[in-house]
């Protein structure tokens, strides 16, 4: 569905990514795995159209996609920096989000159980709902693909299931999920694909069966995995 | 449609609601009051005299004598404080990614920025609203309103708001830290003040030149009451210049932005070039203060435009007395006159001298007095000199208040309208604070 080939990315003479190319099939969980300072989110950027590649480009479905207008009708990106409106009510922000957008999806809601705290300002919320704000403002759309940088940090492990079923429940939707996760377990959890990344290569793709027989392991896990590849 | 208004309404709301707005719309209040007590405490005392003086009443005009420093308030608060409220609105949309948000949504970078702008030409139209209980008390007094001039000095102080907006943009384009932004819109903003400084002290003759150019002398034409095209024009391709520039420094989904920059620049200033031969000029005054008498303004629309050049420097006090008094009359009636201003050495061996010339004979005279100037350039076009020309009848209006009067303008601007302001702010707080307890 969505393919990268050959994207590098260089910060004032830092490079953040070199030559990192991979697939994303069609209705997959693709989780993005790698230390701090990989290039995860530099790559997440790069997909949804807010930083632009030095070389490389992204194809979808064989057409090539670069222009910023294109990518917003396709993606839908939550960045992990991103602080909705800290003075709004949770109420005023998806009163002027339905309103803009034209939707609202109860179910999302109600599962997200942001009707709870309607009356709130976001920036008085827990770290926890404002990623359900977040994650909310994410799936409210029909874009067939969604990006989410880190969206599990905040959770405590009840909630973190019901966010987990809320993504799967979107996936049977035909939407396809590119996430970056550092928490290997929560990964293990969720994707049906990964990427390795290393000091902004791309170090393995997969699934974790194709990956176990890549580095020879008998017990595939994520964790064994990303030592071998990674340390 | 309804998603451009919700857009709007939510600028407009982040921000009139926002704590800056609050203690901006405080300090408006204080400066515009105290400005227009000092006006009118000024104006009232020496209006004593001319209440039986006929002569001396007619120079008695509310807009130089109450408006224009009244106005004159908004000048200082608009310059140095309205871009510590208007760049926060995209710094911090940019430092919290919901300009992701609002891309996302999806809104283009068009909307966005236009939504911005707009909300804050409406707050500029909110600070020049301000001064409306002030006329009104002016009006309540018994003091004449000339609307037509008030209104061309309220037009002006909204170009120089539109001038602050655009600026404002262009710097929270540049940074994503409201500190570094504010400093860098401030720095523009008074970089004309700086040159209009350097005019005074004769710095450069380039300086000099510049200085026909900045920002506070296209805005003093507006308070002269002279509606001048150029000015006019001058304010909105500067503003559109730099609203543009910023609206591309703030797009990351373009490439080479700095051949889009350039190209805005030559654009602008191109226009500007050709916006500064635009002579379309009227005297709004109700006085006519900035024309010749009309009999005098009639003779010399029938004499071919003079050419004439000036042997001072434009620094010299006496150069600045004969453009306000006469050159810039001239140029209202006929702007297709040319002054040259001459430099070298023919300056120094002619100081002082003033040539004119008309249909190819010339004159020169050492002398700014209208009546010499008159009869040389009539007598060299050819023109019969008009005679009996007097300023039209402006009787002038001259008024006296009492400190009683003058006191309602300290309650109202120091203490109602931040009476109002405040509670209305605390309001909205407080209300979402309740709602948030309650749940």
């Amino acid at each position: 569905m969505l393919n990268l080939r050959e994207i590098s990315k260089t910060y004032t003479g830092t490079r953040s990514l070199t030559d990192v190319s991979f697939a994303v099939p069609e209705n997959s969980i693709t989780g993005i795995i790698g230390p701090n300072g990989a290039g995860k989110s530099t790559l997440l950027k790069i997909i949804a159209g807010f930083e632009h590649p030095d070389s490389g480009e992204m194809l979808f479905r064989g057409t090539p996609l670069s222009a910023f207008d294109d990518i917003k009708r396709l993606v839908s990106y939550m960045p992990e920096q991103l602080e909705i409106y800290p003075d709004y009510r949770v109420s005023e922000f998806l009163g002027f989000l339905h309103g803009t957008v034209g939707r609202a999806d109860v179910g999302l809601l109600e599962l997200l159980n942001l009707m709870s705290v309607r009356n709130k300002k976001i920036g008085h919320l827990s770290k926890g709902y404002r990623q359900r704000l977040k994650l909310y403002f994410s799936l409210c759309n029909d874009k067939r693909i969604v990006i989410l940088d880190e969206p599990f940090d905040g959770f405590d492990p009840i909630q973190l299931q019901d966010i987990l079923d809320m993504i799967r429940a979107e996936n049977r939707k035909e939407r396809t999920f590119i996430i970056s996760i550092h928490q290997l377990h929560d990964a293990e959890k969720i994707c049906t694909r990964y990427v390795l990344l290393k000091e902004g290569s791309l170090v393995a793709e997969g699934d974790m069966a194709s990956l176990a027989e890549r580095f020879g392991l008998e017990e595939p896990s994520l964790e064994q995995v990303f030592m071998e590849a990674l340390l | 449609m309804r998603r451009r208004y919700l857009l709007l309404t939510k600028e407009i709301r982040d921000l009139f609601l926002s704590r800056a707005a609050l203690v901006l719309v405080l300090i408006l209040s204080g400066v515009i009051g105290y400005s227009f007590y000092s006006a009118v405490a000024l104006y009232g005392n020496a209006s004593v005299a001319a209440l039986d003086n006929p002569l001396y009443a007619a120079g008695f005009e509310p807009v130089p004598g109450v408006f224009a420093p009244t106005f004159g308030g908004l000048f200082i608060v608009f310059s140095l404080f309205l871009p510590f409220l208007l760049i926060p609105q995209i710094t911090q949309e940019r430092r919290n990614n919901t300009l992701a948000v609002l891309l996302q949504i999806p809104f283009s970078w068009l909307e966005i920025v236009t939504a911005k702008f707009c909300a804050a030409l409406l707050f500029v139209m909110f600070a020049l609203a301000l001064t409306l209980p002030a006329v009104a008390l002016w009006s309540a007094w018994g003091g004449h309103v000339p609307y037509g001039e008030l209104a061309l000095l309220a037009a002006g102080y909204f170009l120089y708001g539109l001038f602050i907006a655009s600026v404002s943009l262009f710097a929270a384009s540049l940074f994503d830290d409201t500190a570094r932004a504010s400093i860098v819109a401030v720095i523009v903003i008074m970089a004309s003040w700086f040159i209009d400084f350097g005019r005074d002290m004769n710095i450069s003759p380039l300086v000099t030149a510049v200085s026909d150019w900045t920002v506070t002398r296209m805005a003093k034409l507006f308070e002269n009451g002279i509606l001048s095209a150029r000015a006019s024009a001058y304010f909105l391709l500067l503003s559109l210049g730099f609203a543009a520039c910023g609206y591309w420094l703030l797009r990351f989904d373009i490439r080479r932005k700095w051949r889009r920059l350039a190209a805005t620049a030559l654009i602008i200033l191109t226009a500007l070039y050709f916006s500064s031969h635009l002579h379309l000029n009227a005297d709004l005054s109700e006085s006519g203060r900035n024309s010749f008498p009309p009999s005098i303004a009639e003779a010399l629309k029938k004499a071919p435009a003079p050419a004439i050049d000036v042997y001072l420097e434009k620094t010299d006090s006496r150069f600045r007395d004969y453009q306000k008094s006469f050159l810039e009359k001239l140029l209202l009636v006929k702007p297709d006159a040319k002054v040259t201003m001459i430099g070298g050495a023919a300056l120094k061996e002619n100081y002082g001298r003033f040539v004119y010339r008309v249909k190819g004979r010339e004159d020169a005279t050492f002398s700014t007095g209208d009546e010499e100037i008159f009869t040389i350039i009539f007598r060299l076009a050819g023109v019969e000199p008009a005679r009996g020309g007097e300023l039209p009848s402006y009787p002038g209006y001259p008024l006296v208040t009492t400190s009683r009067s003058q006191s309602v303008v300290i309650w109202l601007y120091l203490a109602v309208i931040p009476a109002l302001a405040l509670p209305g702010f605390t309001a909205m707080h407080f209300r979402s604070r309740k709602k948030e307890r309650s749940t």
